[in-house]
């Protein structure tokens, strides 16, 4: 802090300095002040956070843990459907093998709902689960239930690199998390279109609208489905759909009250009764989820697909999975925004590895490599923070809606 | 111990001796066998019980689930109708093949035909025939034109789904039928036939087809079993509007409200009622048969469909021919090869491979040792079982020895789960193996019952008068005429464990990694390449399995089954 009140008063005494070079000359300076300051906070943050960070590495509460970690296995339950995923923890267990002693092992899941009725099972009692890979509905049972371990921040040094504010990283949806879990990437909901798709619409445009994709399906009949909610990626659609069709009619991010649904609801449910009859299958089939329908996008079967990583397109373009002039896009208001998790499970054999773990996934290095590497995942992290890349964000709905939403689908459409 | 034994025992100590440990023996045996075959039920019992807190409100809200009707109904709908496909289709087959030339090549082949996992023919199928599939789009691609829509096979629909399952269904009943078929003097009948003026073919269906009908309801039982709850394929090829049952229940297994818990368990009781429902069809579909064929035999009419078995006389060819397509398909993939690459563009390599072998090794051995000893164990014990209940001279009804085919799996396991946790138990693969028992055991008792007992006694009596002990008669005589049928049971046992992905994962806690628990978390993610590799690699072990039972029974066999042919 010292550092940084005296960088100012330098500056101030410039400022006299030059006073006698009149009016204009103090103009172009105040431009380049100006610019000057815009530019120091996040280099000034930086490095204090780096200050911040090796003061808590060196702190003994890290030190020991570090300690109690080494030699530990440390079993790390994650979904294990993507090769660049897996690719990527095969990294980080050789990075986090050579610097710490611990050893990663991925327990691929097919689904992480099996972690969580295998910890329903244990009931709090000594785990096999010594970390995990969560969010939603998964994270907000576990944490009613007691069975994570709190306090994560303040006993992993890394954390401190959190872009918390910037990325509004503390509620999981709706759910406070209040230390049970720790970011690992963030999701933003987008879609991956064939170029035809949307041909009316001006290439360089990367946003859309319901409309645009109701035409875009009379244009193209039977090219356009989505994921069958309650898959997550098919609800999420859905909620777009609905703040685009409602203009993010305020009572969507409050209690879903009976009144407001019987408000709201109707357009969603107009607007597919008008999408339906023209989509994939003429809605009597829908991809069970979004890699699915990612298949079948890329076997060219379906012109539409859907996403949370940002970053998607791109990676499938550079392994030739998918064309090369494919567009992504996004929903007007912008793209529902979501992190996803680390947490420690409460009778975890392995804490303090698990601690070790999460730190190294936080660090620089592996953030970098995770948004650069075939995942492409984004970062979570302040120095590695790149609002270029970044979707503008629509605010998640009240989790009341997913119910509602996805109750009301089944009723209509489900059978 | 009652006076006339204590006077047996005065006459001959050594007796005494000897029935007494054989009393102890075979309670323990006894035992063993009941925690086997009842490990399944215990586990549901535990598994399912504490869950639900039962109310009016929540059993009516659970019938006023939309869509349950119409779910439940296609879902037994198929549940019936594939498998019985399976087997109309397997009997022609085995008819047209079964004293013939062409049936020594057909047991060859058996092996990488059953091998196959059903995963791997669901995807198969619909990328080779769907529209835009890969066959269709060759065959119009000689005319320039692209393949009408309507001549595809959906994505996703009944249609789909049934097909597959008959199609898969297919080699398993061939082998189920060349067990029975080894044990039935099926040659001898054929002839009383023609002494009494049907044709051969008429014959088939008038004596032979009830017979096997009899002893294949164990096999029927155990497909629909599958049908009705399998996941994976349910998901990728099945409808979903409605939904077929198994993912329902899934959906509310996976779910954490209390309505979602009370759900999962009203929805395991549903499921065991479905079952109920089907084995009552299995029954009347016999009886239905039997009287009709009886009619059929009495008014000497035409049976229609003879006419229809020469067509199965192709069967073998056609479905080898599917079975490389499916894997050309799969080691294309694997290559590199996608929809946006033709053959000179598509960036081939073998980096996939590479890359994963180097980690698949772990899982393979494991995946191997286990396969090994859970289907020894397994076929072991059905041999045990079956033994004490000659012994008896009763046999228990066969549904009490398949409850692990019968029994929702998943909460099953979960059962076991929790016993397993709370006892503070470690993760090594031995527990895995125990686990996986109950599965190879139950499969193997269904290969192995119809063998066993319509086995000839006769070899048995004749070593006896040669003076053989017991042991010496059970491990000469009767051991060596249910060799064949044994192999059967160890590569089907063998390829059951192989399969098994939630036990393995639920008691292992993921710390034994298989090639299955590998394969399935890498499926999830529907990226083609990947997944063609570890099905490949899912799909060869089985093979070998098949491969060496088939090798090894076809040097086993001459005397015992020349009676037959």
């Amino acid at each position: 802090m010292m550092w940084q009140t005296s960088k100012h008063a330098n500056i101030r005494s410039r400022i006299g300095f030059f006073n006698s070079f009149g009016w204009a000359n103090l103009a172009l300076l105040f431009a380049v002040l100006l610019s000057v300051l815009s530019v120091s906070p996040v280099a000034l943050g930086n490095s204090t956070l780096k200050e911040t960070i090796s003061e808590l590495e060196a702190s003994q509460q890290w030190q020991q843990t570090l300690k109690e970690a080494r030699g530990q296995t440390v079993y790390f339950y994650a979904w294990g459907g993507s090769k660049p995923v897996n690719d990527y923890l095969r990294w980080a267990a050789r990075e986090i093998a050579s610097r710490y002693k611990v050893r990663l092992r991925h327990v691929k899941v097919a689904d992480i709902s099996e972690a969580v009725s295998r910890l329903k099972a244990e009931d709090g009692s000594k785990s096999a689960i010594d970390l995990l890979w969560v969010n939603g509905e998964n994270f907000s049972y576990l944490k009613a239930q007691k069975l994570l371990l709190g306090k994560l921040p303040s006993a992993i040094p890394n954390t401190t690199l959190l872009a918390t504010e910037q990325l509004s990283l503390h509620n999981d949806f709706g759910v406070p998390m209040e230390g049970y879990e720790v970011p690992w990437g963030v999701g933003q909901f987008n879609l991956i279109a064939n170029q035809s798709l949307f041909s009316a619409k001006n290439p360089e445009q990367t946003s859309i609208t319901p409309a645009d994709i109701l035409s875009a399906a009379e244009r193209n009949p039977g090219r356009i489905s989505y994921p069958r909610p309650p898959e997550f990626h098919g609800t999420t659609f859905l909620k777009q759909l609905l703040v685009a069709l409602t203009n993010s009619d305020p009572r969507l991010f409050a209690l879903a009250t009976p009144n407001a649904q019987q408000q709201l609801l109707p357009v969603l449910w107009h607007y597919l009764d008008k999408l339906h009859p023209i989509i994939w299958q003429n809605g009597s089939a829908f991809p069970s989820s979004n890699t699915e329908q990612l298949a079948l996008f890329t076997q060219q079967q379906l012109d539409l697909a859907v996403s949370f990583n940002p970053n998607q397109m791109a990676k499938e373009q550079s392994e030739k999975r998918i064309a090369s002039n494919a567009q992504r896009l996004f929903f007007d208001g912008g793209a529902i925004t979501n992190s996803h998790n680390l947490a420690i499970p409460k009778g975890a054999q392995s804490p303090a590895g698990a601690k070790v773990v999460i730190h190294f996934l936080l660090s620089e290095l592996a953030q970098k490599h995770k948004v650069d590497g075939s995942w492409g995942d984004p970062a979570v992290i302040t120095p590695l923070l790149d609002p270029a890349s970044t979707l503008p964000a629509q605010q998640e709905l009240h989790s009341s809606w997913q119910q509602v939403i996805e109750d009301t689908w089944q009723q209509k459409y489900g059978a | 111990m009652n006076n006339r034994l204590l006077a047996k025992s005065q006459l001959s100590p050594s007796n005494q001796l000897y029935s007494a440990i054989d009393l102890g023996l075979k309670s323990t045996a006894w035992v063993l066998v009941a925690i086997i075959a009842l490990a399944p039920l215990f586990g549901v019992v535990i598994g399912l019980w504490p869950a639900a807190e039962l109310d009016w409100a929540a059993i009516s809200r659970f019938l006023g689930y939309n869509g349950l009707a119409y779910s439940v109904a296609s879902t037994l709908l198929l549940s019936l109708v594939a498998p019985l496909i399976a087997l109309y289709i397997a009997f022609m087959v085995y008819s047209q093949y079964r004293f013939n030339r062409r049936w020594q090549s057909l047991e060859k082949r058996l092996a990488p035909l059953l091998s196959l996992p059903h995963l791997a023919v669901a995807l198969g199928l619909v990328y080779l025939f769907s529209s835009g599939g890969m066959l269709w789009s060759v065959l119009w691609g000689f005319v320039g034109q692209t393949a009408p829509e309507w001549l595809g096979l959906p994505r996703k629909s009944m249609l789909t789904m049934i097909l597959a399952i008959s199609i898969k269904e297919v080699p398993f009943f061939l082998l189920i039928f060349s067990a029975i078929g080894r044990q039935l003097a099926i040659k001898q009948w054929l002839l009383q036939g023609r002494a009494l003026g049907y044709s051969e073919s008429a014959s088939w269906w008038l004596i032979v087809f009830p017979v096997v009908l009899k002893q294949s309801r164990l096999a029927v039982l155990a497909a629909m079993a599958y049908t009705l709850s399998v996941l994976d394929i349910s998901l990728l090829i099945g409808p979903n509007i409605p939904e077929l049952y198994a993912v329902v229940l899934y959906n509310w297994q996976t779910g954490f409200t209390p309505d979602e818990q009370t759900f999962a368990f009203l929805g395991n009781l549903l499921l065991i009622a479905m079952l109920g429902v089907l084995i009552a069809c299995i029954y009347i579909h016999e009886r239905l048969v039997t009287k009709q064929l009886a009619n059929q035999a009495v008014m000497a009419n035409p049976l229609n469909i003879t006419r229809l078995s020469g067509v199965f006389t192709a069967w073998l060819g056609f479905f080898s021919l599917l079975t490389l397509a499916i894997l050309a398909t799969f080691l294309l993939w694997s290559l590199g090869w996608n929809t946006h690459s033709t053959f000179n563009t598509a960036n081939w390599s073998t980096s996939l491979w590479q890359d994963e072998w180097f980690f698949m090794q772990g899982p393979l051995l494991n995946s191997l040792h286990i396969a090994f000893f859970s289907s020894i164990l397994g076929v072991g014990v059905t041999l045990l079982a079956l033994e004490l209940q000659r012994h008896n001279k009763r046999y228990f009804p066969d549904y009490l020895w398949l409850l692990a085919i019968l029994l929702p799996q998943l909460s099953m396991v979960y059962g076991w789960q929790i016993v397993h946790t709370s006892s503070n138990a470690s993760y090594h693969s031995s527990w895995i193996i125990l686990s996986h028992v109950p599965f190879t055991f139950a499969y193997s008792y269904l290969v192995l019952r119809g063998p066993f007992q319509s086995l000839n006694r006769h070899y048995e009596l004749v070593a006896a008068s040669f003076g053989y002990s017991p042991w010496q008669r059970w491990w000469k005589v009767r051991f060596m005429l249910l060799r064949p049928a044994l192999l059967s049971a160890f590569a089907i046992a063998f390829s059951v464990s192989i399969a098994q992905y939630i036990p393995t994962l639920m008691i292992g806690a993921g710390r034994v990694a298989t090639i299955t628990t590998e394969a399935v978390a890498i499926a999830s993610g529907n990226e083609q390449s990947i997944t063609a590799v570890y099905i490949l690699v899912q799909a060869a072990l089985p093979f070998i399995a098949f491969l060496v039972a088939s090798i090894l029974a076809q040097r086993t066999r001459g005397s015992v089954d020349a009676e037959h042919q």
